[in-house]
């Protein structure tokens, strides 16, 4: 019987894992935060080490799995879930098979087992009845426009609230903490293009007086946000937020005039810009 | 009536055994050379044929069919011939089993690192080998038939079951999903295209995994774990009950693999069904195994040989029991295209086929050679370190697939991604990276122990050629159907019981394959959706050719997260002139259906000729060579010609003025490179691959927001 309290264990473990995945499943409708990710990341180890341990003791010399009191009534569950004949009375069910001395047992198939694999079928039942006869599970491009209008309804607050700015209402930055925060944003993606020193490599040189798509704060932002697909510059509104956006781009303003290692020649139209602080637009 | 004198050969199993073991080394060390790729991306001394690309169907081939193929074949000669009482068929055809399926592996290998593949997942090879492969299979499934009709024994051993859904249903996934068309002697398009031929596929790859890997070690384990533990198995019925709906669900599960694709629904949830209902009769093998060692515990503490199929059990159990979980939409949003599948597949290959393989062999060596094992110690050291290096294997894989997955779908509070830069999440889970290539080099040096300990041990004993025995012949009475014991009466019928079996596993396949094909709503037609031109086609084809598909998806799913950061969902429509499908099961790098105009071409060429000039860290390989190649333009009429014959709507008679349209278009990409300073040549591979990476997804580009 002892052995048998190893099966437990095994089985017992895999539902555990199991259950560590569907807490990930049920993470899936929400955002995720580092926190979440943190907590299912432990858990997981956990029984990874869990399991180890279970290695060990099963396979140690000196191991005693039997704790008798502490186990009576999982084992009454045990029994009727298992319907095990006991190892003495084997014989009777020993069927006259014999293939190259293997022998076979006529045991009942275990309840459990059962209970599984037909809760299973009806299970499966019940999922298509719900998603293909009476429509009431969400398909995928349900899910997904459900998912989209959910985002544009939490858009339109973000603008309402100023959190959003846009190419009408940007203005550029001049205090010292956004521009580095500027510097950062642009060491870590445009720096490929556009060199570390903004000198330009594939993109243009961003260090002089002439702009390919108008200078300017709200060219720049204009920019950086929808991309130039044509030529190369690629959008950067899923990636960069409005407000780093802005960063970005009053940190390249604040690059004018500083003497680039190699720089490019100067590309596009010479920009002066406006005297005034009206709407005119360059280019 | 009298008993016969007759001999096992053992001869046969002798030799799979060899081979077995030597492609096992070779499988797991490319495995471990790619895997240590995956954060050192110059290991490849920057040559084309040791690319991650061509080395990764190199590997999965190289284990399934080499290794555990193999192993199967070892396993299936020396316990039929057993089970049945009669030596094997006909002896010539066993050999001509043994040296087609080691031509073909060796096939495999060279054409792999040649390029020369399909890039349908586990059916790489190219027509003249899926041919070969077809032969000796058939040869393989003759001499089993033949072994089992002039039996000794009256009924079938479950192990037999096995061992026949194993050869039909291998057989017909194995025509079906190979359906293709040559263009040249090593160059074939795929019958199917798109949706469907991703159907297919999965129809297949799915299969693959189930009778392959899974109903022959299901025979293997019914022959070789009560023998080992010198026990009776645990419930006849069981075996019934579990076999037959095994093999009947297990067919119709391919499409859990194309969850939130662009499959239709019906099709997916089908998939998802089947795959929770598989289950019980997958854990009907696992409790059968484990319940046949009842009273037999005490000894598999000190009996290495038990203590490897222990675990090869449990992990069986593991693995199928993730994989329905994995089956749930909710479950695969998450791990899909990450390390959580590279995980779930290798607690299956490690523990269950490796560990089972291992403890085969540690019993099957000293009784075929007349002695003891030499090392129990070793042995025993062995079992530790390989469940070691799975443990350190599966670890940093679930975990790196979790993290990479929530980093992929995180958004800030703002509204736009977290992580927008993919390289970002990549970089993230390089450590995990390190130490998964420590649990397989744990692994691989369990291996290596083995062989030791094999070999020594066939020293010290003497090999039995062919293991003399006897038999009273099998009566052939008529008898008559009974109630209740129809099974026991299919178990004298072979060839009955085949059909049966045929039948089963056919129902699955047609009822989810033949409305994909037949009902037109299920792949809408999309007008602006244009064939590939000839540049672009040739593009393609190098794209198969260097095994971009290993890493890089072509398939967005309906997720904000994925829509924002790669463009709009896959459509089935888009897909309509792809022969093969390119969907892909991973994501190393971004997915590219939609790569089209994102970035210039300059941006391309300087990439693809070392990603690490655009993207500091990037663990993409260098694709130098194809600023080298010149590309193969004698190909392009019979290529333009064979797309014609599969449906794809190319103007008769256009294949006399492809190459023409193919120097225009490269002319315009190179005038483009030069202008930007870039020494690009029009007649270079590259301008071919730059031309359909800017072709990818852009029919239907609608909104200029939709770029990344």
């Amino acid at each position: 019987m002892k052995s048998l309290n190893k099966n437990f264990t095994a089985v017992l473990f895999f539902v555990i894992m199991q259950a560590g995945h569907s807490q990930l499943s049920a993470a899936t409708g929400e955002g995720y935060d580092l926190d979440k990710i943190m907590r299912t990341m432990l858990i997981i180890t956990l029984l990874f080490i869990a399991f180890v341990i279970w290695l060990a003791i099963v396979y140690s010399e000196k191991n005693d799995l039997n704790g008798d009191n502490f186990k009576r009534p999982l084992k009454a569950i045990k029994n009727y879930m298992m319907r095990l004949t006991p190892l003495e009375k084997e014989q009777e069910l020993l069927l006259d098979h014999d293939f190259d001395g293997i022998k076979e047992l006529d045991n009942k198939i275990p309840p459990w087992f059962n209970f599984l694999f037909y809760g299973t079928i009806i299970w499966g039942i019940i999922y298509l009845v719900v998603f293909h006869v009476l429509g009431t599970g969400q398909t995928q491009s349900v899910e997904y426009s459900e998912e989209i209008n959910q985002a544009a309804i939490e858009r339109q607050i973000l603008i309402k609230t100023g959190a959003f700015l846009n190419e009408e209402t940007v203005v550029e930055l001049k205090d010292a903490v956004a521009l580095s925060e500027g510097k950062e944003i642009f060491s870590k993606n445009c720096v490929t293009c556009h060199a570390a020193d903004g000198g330009g490599i594939v993109g243009p040189n961003l260090t002089d007086d002439y702009w390919i798509h108008g200078g300017g704060i709200k060219n720049i932002f204009t920019t950086i946000k929808y991309g130039v697909p044509a030529k190369g510059m690629i959008s950067w509104q899923t990636q960069l937020d409005p407000k780093k956006i802005q960063a970005v781009a009053s940190y390249v303003i604040s690059l004018h005039g500083t003497k680039p290692a190699n720089p490019k020649a100067p590309e596009g139209t010479l920009y002066v810009p406006p005297v005034k602080q009206d709407s005119a637009k360059t280019l | 009536m009298q008993a016969e004198k007759f001999s096992y050969d053992n001869q046969i199993v002798k030799q799979f055994m060899i081979a077995a073991l030597v492609f096992a080394a070779v499988g797991m060390l490319v495995g471990l050379i790619i895997a240590i790729q995956l954060y050192l991306p110059d290991l490849n001394l920057g040559i084309p044929y040791t690319s991650f690309g061509r080395l990764r169907p190199l590997h999965t081939n190289a284990v399934i069919f080499a290794f555990v193929g193999n192993i199967i074949f070892a396993g299936v000669y020396y316990s039929l011939q057993r089970v049945v009482k009669a030596r094997m068929w006909n002896d010539k055809l066993s050999q001509f089993h043994f040296w087609g399926w080691q031509f073909i592996i060796l096939s495999a290998a060279v054409t792999l690192l040649l390029g020369i593949t399909t890039s349908k997942e586990y059916a790489e090879l190219e027509w003249p080998i899926d041919i070969m492969i077809a032969i000796v299979w058939l040869a393989f499934g003759a001499n089993m038939f033949g072994t089992i009709i002039k039996r000794r024994e009256k009924h079938m051993y479950v192990a037999v079951w096995f061992y026949i859904a194993t050869f039909v249903t291998i057989t017909v996934l194995h025509v079906v999903n190979s359906l293709e068309l040559p263009v040249s002697l090593f160059k074939s398009y795929s019958l199917y295209a798109g949706v469907q031929d991703a159907l297919v596929q999965w129809w297949y790859g799915h299969n693959a995994v189930a009778f392959f890997l899974t109903t022959p070690y299901l025979g293997l384990m019914y022959y070789f774990l009560p023998k080992a533990a010198n026990r009776p198995v645990y419930s006849y019925r069981l075996s019934i009950l579990h076999f037959w709906a095994l093999i009947f669900l297990y067919i119709w599960a391919g499409p859990h693999h194309l969850l939130y694709s662009a499959l239709p629904d019906w099709a997916q949830s089908l998939g998802t069904v089947f795959s929770i209902m598989l289950i019980a009769p997958s854990w009907g093998g696992m409790l059968n195994g484990l319940l046949t060692l009842r009273g037999a515990w005490d000894r598999v503490r000190d009996n290495p040989v038990l203590k490897f199929m222990v675990v090869a059990v449990t992990a069986y159990g593991m693995a199928t029991f993730e994989g329905p979980m994995l089956s749930l939409k909710s479950v695969n949003a998450i791990s899909h295209f990450t390390d959580w599948t590279i995980a779930h597949v290798h607690v299956g290959a490690l523990g269950w086929n490796g560990m089972l393989s291992f403890g085969i062999l540690y019993w099957l060596v000293p009784k075929m050679w007349g002695t003891e094992l030499y090392s129990k110690k070793s042995a025993n050291f062995h079992f530790w370190i390989s469940t070691l290096g799975i443990v350190f294997y599966a670890v940093p894989m679930y975990w790196s697939g979790v993290a990479q997955a929530l980093m992929w779908k995180q958004f800030t509070q703002l509204g736009v991604l977290q992580y927008p830069n993919f390289l970002e999440t990549t970089l993230q889970i390089i450590p995990m990276y390190i130490i998964r290539s420590f649990g397989g080099l744990l692994y691989f040096s369990g291996l290596l122990l083995m062989f030791h300990n094999l070999l020594m041990t066939a020293k010290n004993g003497k090999f039995i050629k062919d293991e003399e025995t006897e038999a009273v012949p099998y009566d052939r009475e008529a008898d008559k159907l009974q109630r209740g014991l129809i099974h026991r009466w299919l178990e004298k019928r072979p060839v009955k019981f085949a059909l049966l079996s045929a039948v089963v596993i056919l129902i699955g396949g047609l009822v989810e394959i033949v409305p994909t094909f037949l009902i037109k709503s299920n792949i809408p037609t999309i007008a602006a959706v244009k064939p590939y031109s000839p540049l672009e086609l040739q593009g393609r084809d190098i794209y198969i050719r260097e095994g971009c598909v290993s890493c890089h998806s072509q398939l967005i799913r309906p997720f904000r997260s994925e829509t924002e950061r790669y463009g709009e969902y896959s459509k089935a429509g888009e897909y309509v002139y792809d022969h093969p499908f390119l969907w892909g099961s991973k994501r190393t790098g971004p997915d590219l259906m939609r790569e089209g105009g994102k970035y210039s071409n300059l941006w391309h060429y300087l990439h693809l000729e070392d990603p690490r000039q655009m993207s500091p860290g990037s663990i993409m390989p260098r694709y130098a060579w194809l600023l080298e190649n010149q590309l193969d333009t004698t190909t392009t009429a019979s290529k333009i010609k064979a797309m014609r014959t599969l449906g794809v709507p190319y103007e008769n008679g256009y294949e006399n003025f492809a190459n023409r349209d193919l120097s225009k278009q490269a002319a315009l990409i190179t005038e483009d490179l030069r202008k930007s300073g870039a020494p690009a040549e029009a007649d270079k591979e590259i301008i071919a691959l730059i031309a359909y990476l800017q072709r990818l997804g852009t029919d239907i580009k609608v909104n200029k927001a939709g770029g990344k």
